[in-house]
């Protein structure tokens, strides 16, 4: 095979001889033998690419850095500069050797003819779909110049916008903000659309969100998933809550859908969708009557408990909690007397369940169902939610030093983000945050200076933000949008100039999980594509430019190498933890971090350091120091929707891809049974589904995994569709998030709509 | 020996992992999928795209099952039968039969393309490829195997619902061999090497009353 490592490099540093190039390729008959349709522009090239041995590739470290519980460790086979194939890393027990399947895209997605290539500039303006492609040098001037004409007009830099959540959660992509930061006070887009409700209700509750090591659960005796669906979204969870199963452990799935978890339960218990925190309280209630609470651990170790059980007894009454649950007492008293009787017994609560506008109180009420059955700093027990605890990282990329003289915004202080957050002097100014989850109307209603610039990265605001109408209006309205990303999608289209960022594999990264503890380096495994910059060489252009045009504009090194950068995050807390000397360690394989059981020893990091049933924290931000029961959103239209997230994209990405399309083309509305019938409506019916906001149309699937009154949509972003649920959420948002993310979350599933038969 | 795909209904999360884990090391065109996750109850045997419908009259349709819709699944990919018709078929030799494991290979590189197999399964494990004009389909990885390693589908299941066993040990002589609820050649005479282990339905279920 005539086929060389320098022609591939050739071919993809020169991209106006590929063609010919290729034409040579293809009437030699050399291009049928080419892996993995790497070099065909159009579409995939041909079939198997045989397994030629293990002694044949070079291996690298990789690791998944969506924002998912299962931060899968990656090994990654190459040939000739070529990816070939990836695997989950054996060395890790929690990803056992094989990723999901969005992970095993991977290859899809670097080589996909889709992606991003060039820097683009959209000619005809936002929306226009008239792009012509410009030189990185081009690009970079344009930004770099609209920059310090905002600067000098407004003497403040906070007309620029930056916008970024969790499209890469490696250690140096916040080195995006550190761009930012670099550049001199400028406006952000803070909060999570995420989890905030839940993180404010554990934080509140415990002082922190710290969650058992998952892999404990193997040992539980009884587990609840409460509000989850791991089998669809952390399947790598999976085989302990089988193990625990197998050893005699009941796992009872509480949801409002019957989801893919739920079928591979013990035990189903369908609730109506918001009343989980009045079940919680009724559970703990019925525990305490029957003397079933651990009285001794909750003496030692919690403050409120006294207040917190005269409101059960006077406020929460059974036969209510049944009626509004909708689940028969007697169920709920067997389910809560077994949980309280088991010992390990744990909680795993999803992110769905707080994004209603009782989400963070319904969490607060499910930590204190665990806390009265004594579960709480226990071996295989717990309130899971989730965890930074393996995130001490130095954030070296994030922390540039502002230029001098930067004038800022004198208001209160509200720097938050739930990862990184590093703590700095006071200064006279601060950034200015506005809501992330109310993008649109923040955007358009900030004043002095308007915002008149707004970065994009890591980020899809089209398909995870609220409100489309009123975001295109606020797109509309700014002088300059720039839109960094791997793929064209919707945010692309209304942007002014894009730009081509790297994969994972093209890059160095340092990655850990939110849920598991396990530690992977990212090595660059390719050089990148076309002319596919990262993220942090994107900043030191634009550093340099600045500079150019005026010295001292711009703090942000003017030339970066991600390797140099990630190995600046570690620090010896890091290696401490995780048992290693150095990152190189990490080039063996994952580590994992030294067990420890959160909370074991009593210690919480609250006010009065016990876990708080009775919180004054809680009662000064949001009225009520008990877990008390919340209402949910009252409904404005006929059914309630719920838009979980699928097992084939994580947010906006992975759907897009050409091998996904092959298992799962489009999506569909569920409907239940009762509720189609009566609008007659059939399986594969194309239906309208529409609210104030607006309206989608798209194919039915008519089934009683969904209960009566509520439509279930996923969250998904297609390639060529403008299919997206978001399109028809409201900004309403939940009653936490504020305390430690910087905004409160977004009430997603209270979102209500009619439908149609088209 | 022969060796054969042993698939857990009652575990598959039906998340796709092994489909997608074949297409990651073997780099199918799109439109192309040696291993398929089926849903239990749908009938989508029959609009499999790149399958030529099986035209061997031992084909049945499978009695109708309720299980609620996307949550049960059998990964299926080649049978590897005991007796395949894409070898006794294929008129050049590229379908062969591994003595040893028991695995049928197919060779692309001598395939010319007729179709024949592609006919000829009862199961539509071999796939056309259009732009190459060629057939293709899963030969087990018979390359990792021979390595050492497993196969790219059961080295990525999550839960270990997809194993190979050897059929020839009497311990699997009592595993089944008709999948529930999915159209299949269940008589065929080619014996299929694929078990299945059936799923079912948690004993407790509570649905919110209707009205």
């Amino acid at each position: 095979m005539s086929y060389s490592k320098a022609k591939v490099e050739e071919i993809l540093n020169n991209t106006i001889s590929r063609r010919s190039f290729l034409k040579g390729l293809a009437a030699s008959g050399v291009l049928s033998a080419l892996p993995g349709g790497v070099l065909e522009a159009n579409e995939d090239l041909n079939t198997k690419i045989p397994y030629s041995g293990e002694k044949s590739y070079q291996t690298f470290r990789n690791a998944c850095p969506r924002n998912c519980y299962d931060t899968c460790s990656i090994k990654t086979y190459v040939k000739d500069g070529v990816m070939q194939f990836i695997e989950g890393a054996t060395e890790s027990t929690y990803t056992r050797g094989g990723c999901c399947v969005k992970g095993n895209s991977y290859v899809k997605r670097v080589y996909s003819a889709r992606r991003l290539k060039y820097p683009m500039m959209q000619v005809g303006g936002k929306g226009s779909g008239t792009w012509k492609r410009i030189s990185w040098d081009q690009a970079i001037d344009i930004i770099a110049k609209k920059l310090l004409e905002m600067k000098k007009e407004d003497g403040t830099l906070l007309g620029a916008a930056l916008t970024k959540y969790s499209g890469n959660f490696g250690i140096t992509h916040y080195g995006i903000e550190g761009m930012f930061n670099s550049i001199g006070y400028t406006t952000r887009l803070a909060g999570t659309p995420c989890w905030p409700a839940g993180i404010d209700a554990q934080n509140l509750d415990m002082g922190d969100m710290w969650c058992n090591d998952p892999e404990e659960m193997k040992d539980s005796k009884f587990i609840i998933l409460w509000g989850v669906n791991p089998a669809a979204n952390s399947i790598h969870s999976m085989k302990y809550i089988y193990e625990a199963k197998r050893k005699g452990a009941k796992v009872v799935v509480i949801d409002p859908i019957f989801t893919e978890t739920a079928s591979k339960s013990s035990q189903y218990v369908q609730i109506k969708t918001g009343t989980d925190g009045l079940l919680a309280l009724g559970m703990a209630k019925i525990i305490i009557d029957a003397k079933l609470h651990d009285q001794k651990w909750l003496d030692a170790n919690t403050k409120g408990y006294k207040e917190y059980k005269a409101y059960l007894d006077k406020e929460v009454k059974l036969d209510d909690v049944s009626n509004v649950t909708g689940i028969p007492l007697a169920m709920i008293k067997e389910l809560a007397l077994s949980f309280a009787k088991a010992k390990p017994a744990t909680i795993w609560m999803g992110y769905g369940m707080q994004r209603h506008t009782n989400g963070g109180s319904m969490i607060r009420a499910i930590d204190a169902l665990v806390a009265v059955s004594g579960n709480i700093g226990k071996y295989a027990g717990g309130a899971r939610y989730g965890h930074l605890n393996t995130w001490g990282f130095n954030y070296a990329a994030l922390s540039q030093a502002k230029p001098e003289g930067s004038v800022g915004y004198s208001g209160p202080e509200g720097a938050k983000g739930e990862f990184a957050q590093v703590g700095g002097e006071k200064a006279a100014y601060t950034d200015r945050f506005l809501n992330i989850n109310k993008t649109a109307r923040e955007l358009m209603s900030a004043k002095e200076p308007k915002v008149r610039l707004l970065w994009v990265a890591c980020k899809n605001v089209f398909a995870q933000d609220f409100d489309r109408n009123q975001l295109i209006r606020a797109f509309q309205q700014l002088d300059l949008v720039v839109v960094a990303d791997q793929f064209f999608n919707e945010t692309a289209k209304w942007a002014d100039i894009v730009l081509p960022v790297t994969t994972q594999f093209e890059e160095y990264d340092v990655n850990v999980s939110y849920w598991h503890y396990w530690l992977s380096i990212n090595e660059q495994a390719i050089k990148p594509l076309f002319e596919i910059k990262s993220d942090l060489e994107i900043a030191a252009m634009l550093s340099k430019r600045m500079n150019q045009l005026q010295a001292g504009s711009c703090t942000f090194p003017q030339s970066v190498d991600t390797k140099e950068m990630t190995i600046k995050e570690f620090n010896p807390a890091i290696y401490e933890q995780f048992g290693i000397q150095s990152w190189e360690e990490l080039k063996k394989g994952p580590v994992k971090a030294k067990a420890v059981i959160p909370f074991a020893d009593g210690k919480f990091k609250t006010p009065s350091g016990k876990f708080e049933l009775y919180s004054d924290k809680a009662q000064e931000l949001f009225g009520s120091a008990l877990p008390k029961y919340l209402e949910v959103r009252q409904p404005y239209d006929k059914f309630r929707m719920t838009s979980p997230h699928s097992r084939w994209s994580l947010h906006s990405q992975f759907q897009n891809l050409e091998w996904m399309e092959d298992f799962h083309p489009e999506p569909f509305v569920y409907i239940n049974p009762d509720d189609a019938e009566a609008k007659m409506v059939s399986s594969d019916d194309m239906v309208a589904v529409f609210n104030r906001q607006g309206v989608l149309r798209l194919r039915a699937k008519v089934t009683d995994n969904v209960q009566k009154g509520t439509v279930l949509m996923y969250e998904q972003h297609y390639h060529n569709s403008i299919y997206n649920v978001n399109e028809l959420v409201d900004d309403t948002s939940s009653d936490m998030g504020a305390f430690k993310t910087g905004a409160p979350g977004v009430a997603l599933h209270d979102t209500f709509v009619n439908f149609k038969k088209l | 020996m022969q060796k054969a795909f042993l698939v857990d209904g009652s575990i598959c999360l039906g998340c796709n992992t092994c489909a997608m884990a074949c297409k990651n090391q073997y780099h199918q065109d799109q439109g192309v999928t040696w291993r398929k996750v089926r849903e239990i109850g749908a009938e989508d045997y029959l609009i499999d795209n790149n399958n030529i419908l099986p035209t061997l009259t031992s084909y049945q349709k499978a009695p109708k099952v309720s299980m609620p819709m996307e949550r049960f699944y059998f990964s299926l990919a080649c049978n590897h039968c005991e007796n395949p018709a894409c070898v006794a078929i294929c008129p050049v030799g590229a379908h062969t039969k591994d003595p040893e494991t028991g695995i049928c290979k197919h060779d692309q590189s001598i395939c010319i393309g007729c179709g024949g197999c592609v006919k000829a399964c009862p199961f539509g494990a071999s796939k056309f490829n259009t732009k190459m004009g060629r057939a293709e389909k899963c030969s087990m990885c018979w390359e990792r195997q021979e390595e050492g390693k497993t196969t790219a589908c059961v080295q990525s299941c999550p839960v270990h619902a997809i194993t190979i066993i050897d059929l020839h040990d009497p311990k699997y002589k009592a595993l089944r061999s008709d999948p529930i609820g999915i159209d299949y050649a269940i008589d065929a005479e080619t014996k299929p090497s694929t078990r299945f282990i059936h799923p079912f339905m948690p004993k407790e279920i509570y649905r919110q009353a209707k009205g």
